[in-house]
């Protein structure tokens, strides 16, 4: 639910990063910390466990610039990946106004896109929200043994979707999925 | 099933309203700060010693908190936990309910009793609620359709 402020002359969007463990989700998130300039980002703000991993979600707010008097605001937040956390990722997405979906490229985490895929709509049905806008990130296109993006476009049924091809570490496609995720959601105020 | 709207608008007169409201029981209520948010974690006000930096990532968090705690209300059998209360050492934080999207976040020092901070907490949230019931009621819970074609034209200057 994106919040419109008269008072400060601020529009706030909430964008979730989305995607099966470790399929790089912070690592997005990082990315965009560490090449935004200082005076448009916020706190990043990360609750992970000793191992790194996400354990309830990373966020990071960032301020795109003004468009029509009104600064555009965006809370970027991630959801833990992995199996257990299915409720966690569920309450990170309550009011959602964007997704970016992070998929693994990797052959063995075919299962886990697919899951987490259906997760992910389960959870927008639960909360009514359908018409969410979401991207498609396929990440790790720079690691052995990845499937094809025609197979991945497949088994994910992204015909027709905005996908992207991500190598989040270094960099690749993350600032053009930040760009993508603001448009969509900025164009359905 | 949790239908939810597209937009939550608030004009400058809530905020005023609200601001005015708050620095009133900063005063009588011996808080830190006060901390008014929406469910999905967006910072609406504040009052009090907190930065917008601190204040933004405050939101962000007593709101995913919240969240997970009705997740745990829901497995319990409740339809939902209505306040979330952490005390430490030095500092105690309340976060309750002010209506079906908005929350609380009181910030006390350790001197403050709990039944203080409860009666408080209370207060402030029903003082609050007409602001929002009045946004509710109003016709105003969509952008204008000038702010929305200006900003659909204007898109690509962001970047």
């Amino acid at each position: 639910m994106s919040l419109i402020d008269f008072s400060k002359s601020e529009i706030t969007f909430k964008v979730v990063y989305y995607g099966p463990a470790m399929s790089g989700k912070t690592t997005n998130l990082s990315w965009i910390f560490r090449t935004i300039p200082e005076k448009v980002k916020g706190q990043f703000t990360s609750i992970a466990t000793e191992t790194e991993r996400t354990l309830f979600f990373d966020f990071l707010p960032v301020e795109l610039g003004t468009i029509k008097g009104f600064k555009i605001r965006l809370s970027l937040y991630t959801v833990p990946g992995q199996e257990l956390y299915k409720l966690t990722r569920k309450s990170v997405l309550k009011s959602v106004d964007g997704i970016v979906f992070v998929a693994d490229s990797n052959r063995d985490r075919r299962e886990d896109n697919i899951k987490n895929l259906a997760d992910m709509f389960k959870n927008l049905e639960d909360y009514e929200l359908p018409d969410t806008p979401i991207i498609y990130q396929l990440n790790k296109r720079d690691t052995p043994a990845i499937m094809s993006v025609s197979e991945l476009v497949e088994d994910l049924h992204l015909e027709g979707k905005t996908v992207y091809l991500g190598m989040a570490s270094s960099g690749v496609s993350v600032m053009d999925c930040l760009k993508g995720i603001t448009r969509e959601v900025v164009s359905k105020i | 099933m949790e239908g939810q709207l597209s937009s939550l608008v608030i004009t400058k007169e809530d905020i005023e309203t609200i601001d005015e409201l708050f620095s009133q029981y900063l005063v009588d209520s011996q808080a830190k700060d006060i901390i008014l948010l929406n469910k999905s974690g967006e910072l609406l006000a504040k009052s009090g010693a907190v930065t917008r930096e601190s204040a933004v990532a405050v939101s962000a968090l007593a709101a995913g908190v919240f969240s997970a705690t009705n997740e745990l209300a829901k497995l319990l059998g409740e339809h939902e936990f209505t306040l979330t209360f952490h005390q430490g050492k030095e500092t105690n934080i309340h976060i309750s309910l002010v209506d079906p999207m908005i929350l609380l976040a009181v910030i006390f020092d350790n001197k403050a009793p709990i039944g203080a901070i409860r009666f408080w907490a209370k207060k402030i949230s029903g003082s609050i609620k007409p602001v929002f019931e009045k946004m509710a009621a109003g016709p105003r819970q969509e952008a204008s359709q000038d702010l929305k074609k200006g900003l659909q034209d204007e898109i690509d200057n962001l970047f």
